[in-house]
């Protein structure tokens, strides 16, 4: 890529792991079809992505009711993009207690390249044995600490260290409310570039439209892989936006290996085929990044609080002081239902 | 050899499940808690057994095989994996194991659903705390009602999911689908667990949505309310939270808060499922189907 470069980044690398086609699925209520899943995919491949990750939003087997049931079926989504990518890495994502190893081995099936395994910031032993079945396998696991502002510095550091002793080839928090400033990222990443001796990854939400800022936090801060989404299509306000991070980091002198014009081409067709319009950081999406609530809830909240007729922001507020995490989609009925129940007494 | 008229019987496991088991059994006026078992007198679970008075075995399925009487019921408070091995190795002794392991061996209990059918087995499994939650309000609705698609989700506070449930996720899902699918006839049936991380943590609560044809809300909310009266009738701190019916969708959510003991009250996942171990084994101890030296007593 061709662009001025300033020494900061002195050459090093930094693996872009691309979550459009999994992250975004929340923006379309896991709705994406065959072919947007193919151009997509395509499109990355050319640009020299390193690494897509594919899948319903939640991850394998985790189409429900609860978070939203996809149109495609995991089997199916990871065909279409495992046929699409020449070059590219296929990745899919997992939460124990969502999919199970039966889930897993499908995958292998398909020939995924590496398996992210996801929890709640601090129950990281809960992908214990989904790890060690994957080291088994011979399949690239890393795992993802979820909600992770939830948690202190030196307790994601214990986290990370634990999931490393159960098989983690990498390990990483998402700031899965786009609550962080960067100087929080530092703090956080710092501690566990010193806990770990694999590679640290960092997974940005827009909320507070910090994702950029805070990305580059990350990799100052020993960082070595960093998720982004095309045009930031993903939940609520939406991830980093790939293709402004990437030529940010080779300004500052990281090193990509992304093809500039292929990555804009990408972007271009995510924006056209992908989304109705790409995510913006509407008063809805600040309020869920100020109350720490995950940025997926926003459609449901947005549908609950339409049909209870209470306020969303009211819902956000509540679900984050009940400390609601990812998946417990099944609150916003009954917090919307207590706001109801409270205005009318 | 009844002790005071009341049967004898064992907990395999000192977790958190197991030694909340041991204290349900002192207050039952059925059963006698013989022994504890664990693997390792230092772990929190055995010296709170000890406390207790209860007497303590440190090595696992061998301290019941080393028993000098064997026990009417043994209750496994171990895990998945385990527990077909527990049941091979008591299966000569004639004990009756009341399983509370998402094992899929034995055969499956809804107290107030099949409570009475399943008294004889050998082998009682208990399915989930999940499962104990959600299936009586499942079953009820499902008799009355076109039930195409239903969806289990629960949520147990982090504190309360001990080491075991964290590495048996897989087998917790399976089980409780499979129990799921067998109490209601709907095949397509799918249960999630989360793990809530909340300080003060989350009361146990299930979640339940089905997708079906003509539901009326005087129907459903009938049908929800006889069977959360009769599950209240052994678990005490059983309670609706939300019912929401729809044309084609039913939603309804249920809260457990533990009764009591040494378990905090928003631990009702380790309450129901074991007020409802302790219920079956009290029906079998009454209904003298857990034989085990009754002929000599």
């Amino acid at each position: 890529m061709s662009a001025a470069t300033s020494p900061g980044g002195a050459g090093k690398p930094v693996v872009i792991h691309d979550a459009s086609l999994r992250d975004g699925h929340h923006a379309v209520r896991h709705q994406l079809d065959r072919e947007q899943l193919r151009a997509y995919a395509r499109a990355a491949d050319i640009a020299g992505v390193p690494v897509v990750e594919v899948g319903h939003g939640n991850g394998l087997g985790a189409s429900s009711l609860q978070v939203g049931q996809a149109r495609l079926g995991d089997d199916e989504m990871l065909s279409i993009v495992r046929e699409a990518l020449r070059d590219s890495r296929m990745a899919v994502f997992m939460l124990p207690g969502w999919g199970t190893t039966a889930d897993l081995e499908r995958a292998i099936a398909h020939q995924v390249d590496m398996v992210r395994i996801g929890t709640h910031c601090t129950e990281g032993d809960l992908a214990e044995r989904h790890l060690g079945f994957l080291r088994e396998q011979g399949v690239e696991a890393q795992a993802v600490l979820l909600m992770s502002h939830m948690a202190s510095p030196d307790r994601l550091a214990r986290e990370c260290a634990q999931l490393v002793e159960f098989g983690a080839s990498a390990v990483g928090i998402m700031d899965s409310s786009g609550h962080y400033l960067p100087a929080d990222v530092t703090e956080r990443i710092g501690a566990m570039r010193e806990a770990v001796d694999v590679p640290v990854m960092f997974h940005a939400h827009n909320n507070l439209g910090m994702a950029v800022a805070n990305s580059i936090a990350a990799v100052e801060a020993g960082a070595d892989i960093l998720d982004a989404c095309a045009r930031g299509f993903g939940a609520g306000a939406g991830n980093t936006q790939l293709e402004v991070l990437v030529p940010v980091l080779e300004r500052m002198g990281f090193s990509t290996g992304i093809d500039l014009y292929g990555l804009l081409d990408a972007a271009d067709i995510a924006e056209r085929e992908l989304m109705p319009a790409p995510p913006t950081i509407d008063s809805v999406s600040v309020v869920s990044g100020l109350a720490g609530v995950f940025s997926g809830f926003k459609n449901r909240v947005l549908d609950v609080s339409r049909r209870e007729d209470v306020d969303p922001r009211d819902v956000f507020f509540e679900l984050g002081r009940r400390q609601a995490v990812a998946g417990q989609e099944d609150l916003i009925i009954e917090v919307a239902l207590a706001l109801k129940a409270a205005r009318g007494a | 050899m009844k002790q005071n008229g009341r049967l004898p019987v064992a907990v395999l496991g000192a977790g958190l499940i197991g030694v909340d088991l041991a204290e349900k059994i002192m207050r039952s006026e059925l059963l006698d808690c013989g022994l504890v078992v664990g693997r390792d007198e230092n772990t929190p679970g055995l010296r709170q057994a000890a406390e207790l008075g209860l007497p303590i075995g440190t090595r696992g399925i061998e301290s019941l095989l080393e028993a000098p009487e064997p026990f009417a019921i043994v209750f496994d408070a171990t895990n998945a994996m385990a527990h077909a091995e527990h049941a091979e190795r008591l299966s000569l002794s004639g004990t009756k194991l009341v399983d509370l392991t998402p094992s899929k061996v034995g055969r499956m209990v809804i107290p107030s659903v099949n409570g009475e059918e399943v008294l004889s087995s050998d082998d009682i499994n208990m399915i989930s705390c999940g499962g104990q939650a959600s299936i009586p309000i499942l079953h009820a609705i499902t008799q009355t009602h076109r039930v195409d698609y239903v969806e289990v989700v629960t949520t147990a506070a982090s504190p309360s999911v001990g080491r075991s449930t964290r590495l048996n996720l897989d087998e917790y899902i399976e089980t409780t689908q499979d129990a799921v699918r067998d109490f209601t006839g709907v095949k397509d049936v799918k249960a999630i667990l989360n793990i809530s991380p909340a300080k003060p943590p989350a009361t146990f609560r299930v979640a339940m949505s089905m997708l079906g044809e003509g539901f009326g809300t005087a129907s459903v909310n009938a049908a929800v309310e006889a069977a959360a009266d009769r599950v209240r009738s052994f678990v005490t701190g059983y309670r609706i939270t939300a019912c929401v019916v729809e044309e084609t969708k039913v939603f309804v959510a249920a809260e457990v808060t533990s009764s009591g003991g040494r378990i905090p009250k928003y631990a009702g996942n380790l309450d129901i499922i074991n007020s409802a171990a302790v219920h079956v084994a009290e029906r079998c101890a009454a209904a003298g189907l857990a034989s085990i030296g009754t002929e000599t007593s």
